[in-house]
This record gives structure tokens, C-alpha cells and sequence, in this order.
């Protein structure tokens, strides 16, 4: 039986040529690669899978296999997935290589390219907001929780198009967490990612949110340099949370430990962010993840729905 | 899943056969592995969709590779335990080898080597990337039950029906439809067969408008008679293959008894079948079958009133498919079970009418169709 031979002939990492790297993250490192067959350009994401005595773990396979079958939808504000290899195997680790469409630039680079512009149109930011729901009301509904949406992990297409990248590996990835030190921006985190709760969708609300508010404003709304400072950064724009929106278990952070100040107010951190524009992004910013707005009813929010001139 | 459909002529142009396997050995070892799998599974408590998912890997392995490259029983166990995992039953490696070990006669068992587990770890690999990392399958089995609950008439009779369709669909494992068919309409057709068979004719259906002429119209469009008949066609043919006294793989060459060729996987019905054949012992499905394009066997109408069903000995409780006596094609078998053990899901319910809960990705709300 020679199969081994054929397994590894099998392995067609070799089948992409890495010209360079585009990102280097928590989940591990994002090439800019050739197809040798076809020479079409792709991105390649390396991810390290450990090894169990039963192979592949199964939350690993069944997230890749979500992957495969989301792309089957062609969802117009989601990276396609073209195919996934792997490579070789060391010691408990085997190294996956999936093979996403690449997109020259992410929204971080574009809100930097436009901020020296004078900003965005009105709606321009408008089209862009009610990509970026469409790609994550598409994620929630097929019950995946992004868990770290930011403008770095939110493609521009050429021609102005959001495209949302990096999901769907939450469970693989946090084995590769604790191995690696990057540091992870904590700007467009929850209140409950922060205070170190469990979560759901509305945490991708939370991000959204951050991220919209961005485009007006074109640079960061809450940058925080840890989790505390953070959340500090949060109450002092939004104001402090009411006591009975506190966590009442498992938080290390307590109530108290936080001041209470008048709060700046979007408005005066946006000035150019219309009436309604600036109800979308509170309803998304509520403190309480039951209290914030669905991706579908933010969709459906005035904002989107009113005539678009405003300034 | 686009992509995972084939016309029979590149079924019988497998790599398989491109190795030299002839036709009819190809459709023999798929029918071992994929029964093997049932068995397995069985044996090992996984429900219906763990196993029915990892006969479709078995399957679709088999059109990237030949059979004389990969053992099959090998194969079979490796293509169980990635089902294990995405249908979130996991059983360990060495718990599948070990019933695996079983099962198999110590020839069979050689082809995996002196280190089993590392052989199906090894091969794990392997079968990912040639199926794709497309690991979500659905199968017939929850559209059977969509399907049924729409139908009306006799509740008894509809039962029996379902029932009857639910053991086709278990055997259609055993053919290569899951090759060529969409769940939907597999379970259109095996429903269609178990109509026909239990006599139960739907004359009513919710959500029917004038234009529909069959109940199926309400869910499938465009699906000729022709291509039910070819389906149900390609199951029965199971039951009428004759069993020859084969050994395992590789098979002779010459040999004085060899199986009887058949002109294609279903297309053309041969009328020889196997009713009233002497029936020999081998691994393969030891039943004496009917055919039954022209008249049901005369063992039919007797059988509703048959005594209780014999169930394989590892089940301690008839599954709730079989809960009623066995398809009426099946005469009445004397000392074996039915023609594949019927798949147990891990909690067997009490009999119910219908079959366990759809599985849980049914549930799911897709927005976006996916391109035709």
C-alpha cells in the first residue's frame, strides 16, 4: 500500500506561491499568493490545527465545512472561499492553508486614504453601513458569531464593495490564542468581550457600530489601550451604564471602579453625523446586548430607509 | 453541494475502473463498504445520519480513487469517524477499529495494516481533502419526513408507507444514487416505490393547486416518471442481484462461477431475477429477493399481519422505522435479519410515527439560495 506517496503529493500547498504577507494576526498569517495552475491571485491563510489522539478536531472540521458551505450562497459581502489544502504535519500540529479571494485593500486603509480626501459622502458611508449589515445579518442567521469585526477584517473591493473576512474559525482559533502574544485591538469590543462574559451576535452590533460611527468620524470612536481603559474610553462618550445593567455575575471589573462623568456625547465627537444616523449607531451601542438592535431591524432602520439627503 | 453529482456514464468510468476493476466488482465493493458502514455504525449506537454521512464520504471518495489503492473496509472506517465528528457523535478511533475488528474476518481486517489506527489517521487526511472539505450532507431521510407530513389518507396505510421508504432509503445507501441524485428526489422516488407497493395511492395532499398532478409537484419540479422508475429501479435491483459466492478483493480472474454480468447499474432491467434462486451465504445481502415490475411476490399481502419482525441481536429495541413488519417486498427471512440492519439512533424513542427529529441543520434558515 503506497498511499502515503499519494497523500502527500495530495498535500497542494505547493500549488500556490507565496509572493507575501499581508497580515499577521492571533490567527495566524495571511499570504498574498499565486495560483501556479491558473496564476489568478489569492489569499492564503495558514492556520495551525492541533492535533488530538483523534486527529482533526471535530469543532475545526466543522467549522471549515461551514466555510465550504456558506460560500456555496455567494453572498455578495462575504470573501469567497476557494479552496482549502493542507500542508505538512509537525509533531501535533498539521498546518491548513485556505484559500480565500483577494481583495487589494480593507476599510482601515480606505477610511486612511479618504480621511486625507475629506471623508466619505454621506452616502457613500450609507452603502458601505448597509454592506457591512447584509455581510453580518448573513453570518448571524447562519449562526456564526464574527467575534472580531474591525475595519482591518472588512475588504473594499475596487469598485467600493464591502466584503467581510476572517469568521467562522472562533473555535480554532483560540487554541492557536493562547500560543500566540499578538496584540488584539480592542477598539471595536463589547462591553461583555471586555468584561470577559459570554457572548453572541450582539457583539458584531457593538463593532458594527464602533465601525459606522468610524466612517463619520474617520478615526477610532473608543480607543482603548486595555480593558479597562477601554471601557473607561466607552462611559466617558456613551456615559456610565445604569446599575442595574451591571452584570450580576462572574465580572472582575466592579461597577464601582468606574466614575461617573457627563458624558461627551456622539454628536459632539460627530458633528456631521445626521439625526437618524446617530439613532442607528446608539441602538447599537447599548450596553446591554439584549437592549442592542438586530443586524435584520438595523437593515430596516430609518437610516436606511429615508431619503437620502441629509448631511 | 454543487459538484457532487455524476451522470452513470462517469460513475462507470471511475478510477476504479480505470484501474482495471470491472463494473460489477466496483458496485459489489461499494455495497460492502457502504453495509459495512450501517453495520458499524449500528453496532456503535450512531443514529441514521452519522452513518448515512459516512457513506456518502465512502461513495464520493471512490470517484478520486480506486479501489485497489485504498482498501475499502479501511476506508469505510475512516469515512465513519469523520462522520462521527460533523454530526457531532463522535466515536473514538480505536472504539471504530475495535468494532470494525468484529465485524470483519481476519483477511479483511489485514488490510489495515500492523498499526490500524495510525492506517484510518492517515487516511483521515487523505479523505478531507479529496472530498472537499464538504462535510455537511443532507440526506433523504428528512425530506421523507417533510414529505409525508404533507400527504393525506389512511393514517395506518401511510404509515406503513413511510416506513416501507424509510428501509429503501437506508438501502439506497448501498447504491450509488447518492452519486447522481439530490436527497429530495431520491425520497420522492422511494416514497413513490413504498406507494406502490403498500398499495397506499395518494389522492390528497396539502397545498395542492389544480395544476398539481402528483403530490411531489408541490415540492419538485420537472421530475419525470422515467427518472423515478430509474431510481427505484436501482434499488430493488439490490435485492435482485444475485448473490454469487465471490471471495474478497481481488477476485479471481477466471473463476467457475462468476457473477452474472448485468447490463448497467439499474438502467436496464434484466429479468432474471432472483426469485425462487437457491440462495448462497456470502457477505453479500444473503436475501432471496422479488422483483417486482410486474406483480408483487405472493409473499405480499400476508405480511402485514406477519408476527413481530426479528431484529438483528445487538438491538435491544426495534428502531421506530421498523416498528411495523418490513417492507413487503421482502419475503418473510427465516434465521437473518433484514436485508440491512435497520440504523439506530443512539436514544431509540418509543415507536412513534414518524422516524426521530430531522437533523439539526434542517433547522437552519438559509436566505440565499445557492446559484443554480
Amino acid at each position: 500500500m503506497d498511499y502515503r506517496r499519494t497523500g502527500s503529493s495530495m498535500e497542494r500547498n505547493d500549488g500556490y506561491e507565496e509572493l507575501f504577507t499581508i497580515g499577521r494576526g492571533a490567527y495566524g498569517t495571511v499570504y498574498k499568493a499565486r495560483d501556479r495552475n491558473t496564476g489568478k491571485i489569492v489569499a492564503l491563510k495558514k492556520v495551525l490545527v492541533p492535533l488530538t489522539d483523534d486527529g482533526i478536531p471535530k469543532n475545526t472540521l466543522r467549522e471549515i465545512s461551514l466555510l465550504k458551505q456558506l460560500d456555496t450562497y455567494e453572498h455578495p459581502n462575504i470573501v469567497r472561499l476557494f479552496d482549502i489544502c493542507h500542508g505538512q504535519q509537525k509533531e501535533r500540529e498539521l498546518i491548513m492553508f485556505l484559500v480565500f479571494e483577494h481583495v487589494d485593500q480593507d476599510l482601515a486603509l480606505y477610511i486612511e486614504k479618504n480621511a486625507n480626501r475629506g471623508g466619505f459622502s454621506t452616502i457613500t458611508i450609507r452603502n458601505m453601513a448597509r454592506e457591512i449589515l447584509n455581510g453580518v445579518d448573513f453570518l448571524h442567521t447562519n449562526r456564526i458569531v464574527h467575534r472580531d469585526l474591525k475595519p482591518q477584517n472588512l475588504l473594499v473591493t475596487h469598485d467600493g464593495h464591502i466584503k467581510l473576512a476572517d469568521f467562522g474559525l472562533a473555535k480554532t482559533y483560540d487554541f492557536e490564542m493562547q500560543l500566540t502574544s499578538v496584540v488584539v485591538t480592542l477598539w471595536y469590543r463589547a462591553p461583555e468581550v471586555l468584561l470577559g462574559l459570554s457572548y453572541a451576535t450582539p457583539v458584531d452590533i457593538w463593532s458594527v457600530g464602533c465601525i459606522i460611527a468610524e466612517l463619520y468620524k474617520l478615526s477610532a470612536l473608543f480607543c482603548g489601550t486595555s480593558e479597562g481603559d477601554q471601557l473607561n474610553k466607552i462611559f466617558k462618550i456613551l456615559g456610565k451604564p445604569p446599575r442595574n445593567e451591571w452584570p450580576k455575575e462572574n465580572v472582575a471589573v466592579r461597577y464601582e471602579s468606574f466614575e461617573v462623568v457627563d458624558p461627551i456625547g456622539i454628536s459632539h465627537l460627530i458633528p456631521n453625523l445626521c439625526t437618524t444616523g446617530k439613532d442607528l449607531v446608539l441602538s447599537m451601542l447599548k450596553f446591554d446586548p439584549n437592549k442592542r438592535i438586530t443586524a435584520l431591524e438595523a437593515l430596516n432602520h430609518t437610516y436606511f430607509t429615508e431619503e437620502p439627503i441629509n448631511t | 453541494m454543487p459538484g457532487w453529482y455524476y451522470d452513470k456514464k462517469e460513475i462507470k468510468n471511475s478510477p476504479s475502473a480505470q484501474d482495471g476493476l470491472d463494473f460489477e466488482t466496483e458496485m459489489r465493493y461499494r455495497k460492502e463498504g457502504a453495509r459495512f458502514i450501517i453495520d458499524t455504525g449500528s453496532k456503535m449506537d450512531l443514529g441514521y445520519n452519522t452513518t448515512a454521512t459516512g457513506v456518502v464520504y465512502f461513495h464520493r471518495f471512490y470517484m478520486f480513487h480506486s479501489f485497489h489503492q485504498f482498501p475499502r473496509y479501511v476506508t469505510a472506517c475512516c469515512c465513519l469517524f469523520l462522520a462521527g465528528k460533523i454530526e457531532e457523535t463522535p466515536k473514538k478511533c480505536k472504539d471504530i477499529i475495535k468494532t470494525a475488528r468484529g465485524l470483519l474476518s481476519d483477511e479483511k481486517f489485514a488490510t489495515f495494516g500492523i498499526d490500524p489506527k495510525e492506517e484510518v489517521m492517515t487516511l483521515e487526511r487523505i479523505l478531507l481533502q479529496t472530498i472537499k472539505f464538504d462535510l455537511q450532507v443532507e440526506h433523504p431521510y428528512s425530506y421523507l419526513i417533510k414529505y409525508a407530513k404533507c400527504l393525506k389518507g389512511d393514517k395506518v396505510k401511510l404509515q406503513k408507507m413511510v416506513q416501507m421508504a424509510w428501509t429503501f432509503v437506508n438501502d439506497s445507501l448501498c447504491t450509488t444514487l447518492a452519486l447522481q441524485w439530490e436527497p429530495e428526489i431520491i425520497a420522492v422516488a422511494l416514497m413513490y416505490l413504498a406507494g406502490k407497493l403498500s398499495k397506499f395511492e395518494v389522492l390528497d395532499w396539502s397545498g395542492r393547486t389544480p395544476k398539481h398532478l402528483r403530490w411531489w409537484d408541490v415540492f419538485l419540479e420537472d421530475v419525470t416518471m422515467d427518472l423515478l422508475e430509474d431510481i427505484c429501479h436501482q434499488v430493488l435491483d439490490l435485492y435482485s442481484t444475485q448473490p454469487t459466492a465471490v471471495p474478497d478483493s481481488p477476485p479471481p480472474k477466471s473463476q467457475a462461477n462468476p457473477p452474472t454480468p448485468r447490463k448497467s447499474n439499474g438502467q436496464d432491467k434484466s429479468d432474471d431475477s432472483a426469485a425462487n434462486k437457491s440462495i448462497q451465504m456470502t457477505d453479500m445481502t444473503p436475501y432471496q429477493y422479488q422483483t417486482f415490475t410486474t406483480a408483487p411476490p405472493p409473499a405480499y399481502p400476508s405480511v402485514y399481519s406477519a408476527p413481530p419482525i426479528q431484529v438483528a441481536p445487538h438491538l435491544s429495541a426495534p428502531p421506530p422505522h421498523i416498528s411495523a413488519p418490513p417492507p413487503t417486498v421482502f419475503p418473510q427471512f427465516v434465521s437473518h435479519p433484514p436485508p440491512f440492519p435497520p440504523v439506530v439512533t443512539g436514544t431509540a424513542p418509543p415507536p412513534t410515527f414518524y422516524p426521530p427529529a430531522a437533523p439539526h441543520h434542517q433547522n437552519q434558515r438559509p436566505f440565499y439560495q445557492p446559484p443554480p
